[in-house]
This record gives structure tokens, C-alpha cells and sequence, in this order.
């Protein structure tokens, strides 16, 4: 990847022994996951006689990305690598908190204020927002969806507050 | 030879109505009009167009994803040359001389070029999937699940071989890829695995939110990263002389051909697609060409090359899912995950029992990339205005855009926060050069795998020399060895490194 200098993804300046962080990190997250599936799936049954349980095959794969994030790690561990990339937050931030509001209001509160209400919150994960244009541009979109998902295809979705319903 | 003339005059026969006619132009402008938008794949655009086509029929629902599918394909090579930004992984190499090209106010070939080998590609495409359709059909019918399991296998490991960067880290999200499939009831015994009795986990986790979040809020947040700004150095000379010239016909038609040809095999193959298909045809066309030193430069041949390639890839990985079931990369699962929704089960039995369908679709294909070639051109100049909308406007759209979509998949809010959970975790992945069209892969062939596994085990009575007593299960564990070893062998990891070197500066 070529990024821009100055840009949030500016490396962080490797630390210490371990040779290429991003890889080590990396690995070390995979064999996480994979610690969790073997714990979340040591309660299945597993092999009996010839056929498998249903907790055969997750114990299977789990041990397998266990050994492969190891392998990722050591090669990260040992190998020069690349250093961490840095996170941006704000994007981050207000684009997760759209998703869930949308999520949390659209059964409640219906379409037209939820999906106004996201485009709103997710906006403001640009530091360039621009109120005025932000709303006529929501409104509109807001608009759009409202004919084209309900009308248009047929889906169920409700348009207004249950309240006003 | 007739039935493949009498399959082809069934599928014209279905994709001629009006009505499905109109769902193809629709689908195609459509996928065109979201494929444009910068930072928005052909994955993610046809996750996110996926809803729309749930209140259709079923052939109507494929002819429009299908649609979608190269429209958007379409619209990321338009970017790509247009701005320096490309849409979607597999246009990367068109934007570097299609761009170089723009500069110099050559747009208008540019895009003609990649309009035509796109066009001629997808004809060779559509006639080779009609030709290899029955036979493959017929074997298919002869695999029992060990074959159909090491089948998988190799796949997986085309896949592995086939990716950008790190052999291991590819493996190792092809099997995070699967474990994230088995979340759910379990097939066979009802069992409820990894779920934690969360009552909307109890059903698995929805490949499309999946696909949602991983390929379209985390490309939104990461292209957040840059500052919303995302400097597009839009083209701004008008484009005008969209005619190529004689030189750029001369050029361009030994690439256009080379690079169907590349494409049709590269598709074909399990793990392949229309991104590594590009990437292949603009390596080996700057490797024979007399003058190297013009790619990169605006060589016009550097845009048909990988157009044509990327197009008959697209095509020609339907032949896998059709004919054995099989989907070869992630935009096929995500066809897979349409299907379903309708009730079909893709794989030999479609072919024979709803013809159909499924040679509407490819005679639909055919009429669709004819429609891209007639329609976009003249229309470029609104894709052009849709290049200048700004990025701190249009992400937001997208957020609701999917939001809405992955809801009205099952009515659920917890689809859409388990794609926003998805979202951080492609971000998480990018950040650590993980690809994740493995993991989606993985993920869409799990069930699939477990599925035959289980099945072949239970018919050997637990005895695993199953896949290498059998013949055809033990050749194709053995090309899936061989495949392997010879990845990790320096010289040959050397040459696929370069591949995508291309893409790097």
C-alpha cells in the first residue's frame, strides 16, 4: 500500500525485539480467536464411531488456525516485517455508532427517522461535514430509500414511529 | 454440438422477454451506477444490491444480480481510469495506464478499449460456459462426497496459491473463514454450536452480512483513515473523440485476445476470479510486448489486456457453481446465498431439472454485456458527474445504504450489528494485511466441506484413506499437494510476487 505522508496511517515506530509487529500482533489475535472457538465448542460431543460429532469438526479447524496464527506470530516474531499501522479513530468511531444506531431505532422508530438519524451520526465521521449540505443530502437519501425499499420492492419495512402507527 | 445450439436458443428463448430484458438493463445500469462510486468493490456492491432483488422471481433475481454483477465490474474499470482511484482490487492494473491515457486526454479510447475487449470477452465466455456446461455436468453426477470434498480442497488451495501476499496468512483465513461458518445449528444433529444460545446466531451467521461488513463498512472506515478528502485527481479535460484510432485496434487486439484466454482458464479455476485474472494478463502482456518501457505510460494495450481478462474470469467462474455447485470465489458465494433465497440449490441437479434458469442467465450475460457496451459509453459523462460527488457525502449514503439492505435480508436489527461487528474486524484485518476474500471463501465453502466430510466418513465407516483410495478424490488431492509444494518453492513464489508487484508503485 502507498499512503500519503502525514496520513492516520503513519507506522508507529517499531518497539523492541519484535522484529515485524503487524504479523506477530496479527497472529496473536488468530490464536485468541481460536482459544475462544475451542472453549465455546468444548461442550458439543465430538467423534463417535465412525462418524463425527457436531463438535468434531470446530474442534478440528480451531486447532488448526491455533497452529497457523502460531505460525503467523513466529514469523513475526523473527522475520522483518511491517510495523503496526495506526488506527484512525473518528471514522471509526461514528460510522460503528450509525450502524448501531440505526439498528437500535429502526424497529422503534421506523425508516424515516432512523435512517436520517444514521446518515446524520455517520457524517460527522469526516471532519469536513458541512451541516447544510449534510441534511438536504440525508433528507433526500432519506427520501429515496423511503420510496424505493417499501414501495418500489415490496419489502416490509415500516416507514414511521410505532408510535404514530 | 446441437444440444449446446438448442441449450443456448432455450436460455435466448427466457432472457428475450421483456420483462427480463428490462431486469438485465436494470441490473447492469444499476450495478454500473453503485460500481462506479470510489471505494465501493463488486463484492460489496452486489451485497448491497442483494435485497433488491428478493421480491422477483427466481430467474429474473439471478439475470439482475447477474446484471449487477458486470455492471459494477464495468463501472470500477470506469473509475479507474477516470480518476486515479479504482473502484474494485481487479481494475488496480487498469488505472495504470488507463489513467496515464486519460491524461493525455485520451479517455474516450481508454474506456472504448475496455469496453470492447470487456464485450468480446464476455461473447468467448458465454459460449464457453454453454460448451462446457453438460459435460461437466455429467461428471459432476459421478462424484460422491470424498470426491466432492477433495474437490473443495483443492479449491481452497487454488484460492491459497492464488492470493496476494502471505501463503500463510491466506490459509490462515481460509480456515477462520470455515470455523465462522459453523457457527449455528449444526447439519445433522440439530446441535447448537458456538450460537451461546443467542436465539439470531441459532440460524448461523448470514454470509451477506458477512460480505456487508467486512467488504463494505470496513473499505468505509479505512478510506476514512485518508481524511475524507481522498485526493481524486479527477480527469477534468472533457472527454471528447470516444473513437478509437486504427494504431489502438492494431494494438489492442492480439491483448484483447490474449487476455480472454488467460481470463476464461484463471476463471474457471476454483479460487480464482476476475482480480487475479487482471493482474496475470498485465504481467504477461508487459513481459512479451516490444515495448516495455510504454506500460505505465498510457499503453493502450495495458488496458485491454487486463479489461478483457477481468471480464471473462467474471463469466467464466459461473461454470464451476453451476456445474458442480461449487462457488469459486466470494461474488459466486454471494450468488449462492441469492439462490438459496429462492430455493434453489446450485449445483448438476439445476442444470437438469430448471435448464431454464440456468441458460437464461447465460444467454442473459451475453445480452447484458452488449447492453454495458451500447449504453455506457454514451452515458460516461454522468458517471463522470457521479465521480465528483464528495467522499464526506457519499459514505454516509452507503452506511444507510447497507444498513437498510442487510436489514430487510431477515427483518432483523442484529444482522446489522453483527455486520458493524464484521466492519471492525475487516478494519482490524487490513490493518494487519489480512486479505479477507479468503476468509469469505472459506466461510461460504465450510458447510459445504464439513457437509462431505462427514458424509464420506460415514459411508468408509470412519476410515480416512477414503479420499486417496478412490481415483478421482485421489487425483485431485494429489494436484492439491503438488499445487501447494510447488507455492512454497522459491522460485515460483518469486514469480507470483511479481504478479502483483504491479500494483504496489
Amino acid at each position: 500500500m502507498s499512503e500519503a505522508p502525514g496520513s492516520a496511517n503513519d507506522p508507529i515506530v517499531s518497539s523492541g525485539r519484535i522484529k515485524g509487529p503487524q504479523d506477530f500482533w496479527g497472529g496473536i489475535v488468530l490464536m485468541g480467536i481460536a482459544l475462544f472457538a475451542l472453549w465455546a465448542s468444548s461442550n458439543l460431543p465430538g467423534m463417535r464411531g465412525f462418524s463425527f460429532g457436531p463438535g468434531t469438526a470446530p474442534r478440528m479447524f480451531a486447532v488448526l488456525l491455533l497452529l497457523l496464527g502460531a505460525g503467523v506470530a513466529l514469523t513475526g516474531l523473527f522475520m522483518k516485517g511491517e510495523p503496526l499501522q495506526r488506527y484512525g479513530v473518528r471514522g471509526l468511531f461514528f460510522v460503528t455508532l450509525a450502524i448501531l444506531s440505526f439498528s437500535v431505532t429502526i424497529r422503534p422508530l421506523g425508516l424515516v427517522v432512523s435512517a436520517m438519524l444514521s446518515f446524520v451520526i455517520a457524517a460527522y465521521g469526516s471532519p469536513e461535514i458541512k451541516w447544510k449540505e449534510t441534511l438536504i443530502v440525508g433528507g433526500l437519501l432519506t427520501l429515496g430509500c423511503s420510496l424505493l425499499f417499501p414501495y418500489a420492492l415490496g419489502l416490509p419495512l415500516d416507514l414511521y414511529p410505532s408510535i404514530l402507527r | 454440438m446441437s444440444d449446446v445450439i438448442a441449450n443456448l436458443a432455450l436460455g435466448f428463448g427466457v432472457a428475450f422477454s421483456t420483462t427480463n430484458l428490462l431486469l438485465c438493463l436494470t441490473g447492469a445500469l444499476v450495478g454500473t451506477l453503485v460500481g462506479v462510486l470510489p471505494g465501493v468493490g463488486t463484492i460489496a456492491t452486489v451485497a448491497m444490491l442483494l435485497p433488491i432483488t428478493f421480491g422477483l422471481p427466481p430467474v429474473g433475481a439471478l439475470i439482475m444480480l447477474a446484471g449487477i454483477y458486470y455492471g459494477a465490474q464495468y463501472g470500477g474499470s470506469t473509475t479507474s481510469i477516470l480518476v486515479n482511484i479504482p473502484g474494485e482490487a481487479g481494475s488496480v492494473v487498469t488505472a495504470l495506464d488507463g489513467f496515464q491515457m486519460a491524461k493525455k486526454g485520451r479517455a474516450g479510447p481508454a474506456l472504448a478499449i475496455a469496453a470492447i475487449g470487456s464485450f468480446f470477452a464476455g461473447c468467448v465466455a458465454t459460449v464457453l460456459i454453454a460448451l462446457l456446461g453438460a459435460p461437466l455436468t455429467k461428471l459432476a453426477l459421478a462424484f460422491g462426497p470424498a470426491e466432492y470434498f477433495s474437490l473443495m480442497v483443492l479449491g481452497l488451495v487454488f484460492a491459497v496459491v492464488l492470493a496476494k501476499g502471505s501463503l500463510l496468512k491466506a490459509i490462515a483465513m481460509i480456515v477462520f473463514g470455515v470455523l465462522l461458518s459453523m457457527v449455528g445449528s449444526d447439519i445433522e444433529t440439530g446441535a447448537s454450536r458456538m450460537a451461546f444460545d443467542i436465539p439470531e446466531l441459532a440460524d448461523g451467521l448470514g454470509f451477506a452480512t458477512v460480505a456487508m461488513g467486512v467488504f463494505g463498512f470496513a473499505e468505509i472506515i479505512r478510506n476514512l483513515d485518508h481524511g475524507a478528502s481522498m485526493d481524486r485527481e479527477l480527469v477534468q479535460q472533457k472527454i471528447s473523440g470516444l473513437m478509437p484510432t486504427r494504431k489502438d485496434l492494431k494494438e489492442s487486439t492480439p491483448a484483447i485476445l490474449r487476455g480472454t484466454v488467460l481470463g476464461s482458464i484463471l476463471g474457471i479455476l476454483p479460487g480464482g476470479g476476475a482480480v487475479i485474472a487482471s493482474f496475470a494478463a498485465y504481467t504477461f502482456e508487459k513481459k512479451i510486448s516490444k515495448t516495455p518501457q510504454m506500460f505505465g505510460r498510457g499503453a493502450i494495450a495495458g488496458v485491454a489486456a487486463p479489461e478483457s481478462a477481468n471480464n471473462a474470469a467474471a463469466q467464466t467462474s459461473f461454470i464451476p457453481l453451476l456445474t458442480l455447485g461449487i462457488p469459486p470465489n466470494a461474488v459466486m458465494a454471494l450468488m449462492v446465498g441469492a439462490m438459496t433465497i429462492h430455493g434453489i440449490v446450485p449445483g448438476p441437479q439445476v442444470m437438469q431439472k430448471q435448464p431454464e434458469l440456468v441458460w437464461g442467465m447465460i444467454a442473459s450475460m451475453w445480452i447484458g454485456n452488449l447492453m454495458l457496451l451500447i449504453i455506457n459509453l454514451p452515458l460516461v459523462g454522468i458517471w463522470v458527474r457521479l465521480l465528483r460527488v464528495p467522499y464526506r457525502l457519499l459514505f454516509p449514503s452507503i452506511v444507510i445504504f447497507c444498513a437498510i439492505g442487510i436489514y430487510s435480508v431477515n427483518n432483523a436489527p442484529t444482522d446489522v450489528v453483527l455486520a458493524g461487528v464484521f466492519g471492525l474486524v475487516g478494519y482490524w484485518l487490513v490493518k494487519h494485511d489480512f486479505e479477507p476474500a479468503p476468509l469469505l471463501l472459506g466461510m461460504v465453502l465450510g458447510p459445504l466441506m464439513e457437509e462431505n466430510l462427514r458424509r464420506a466418513l460415514l459411508i468408509s465407516r470412519g476410515d480416512w484413506s477414503v479420499f486417496v483410495t478412490r481415483p478421482l478424490s485421489a487425483v485431485l488431492m494429489g494436484i492439491a499437494v503438488a499445487l501447494l509444494v510447488l507455492a512454497l518453492l522459491p522460485a515460483l513464489r518469486k514469480k507470483r510476487d511479481e504478479v502483483f508487484v504491479e500494483s504496489e508503485n
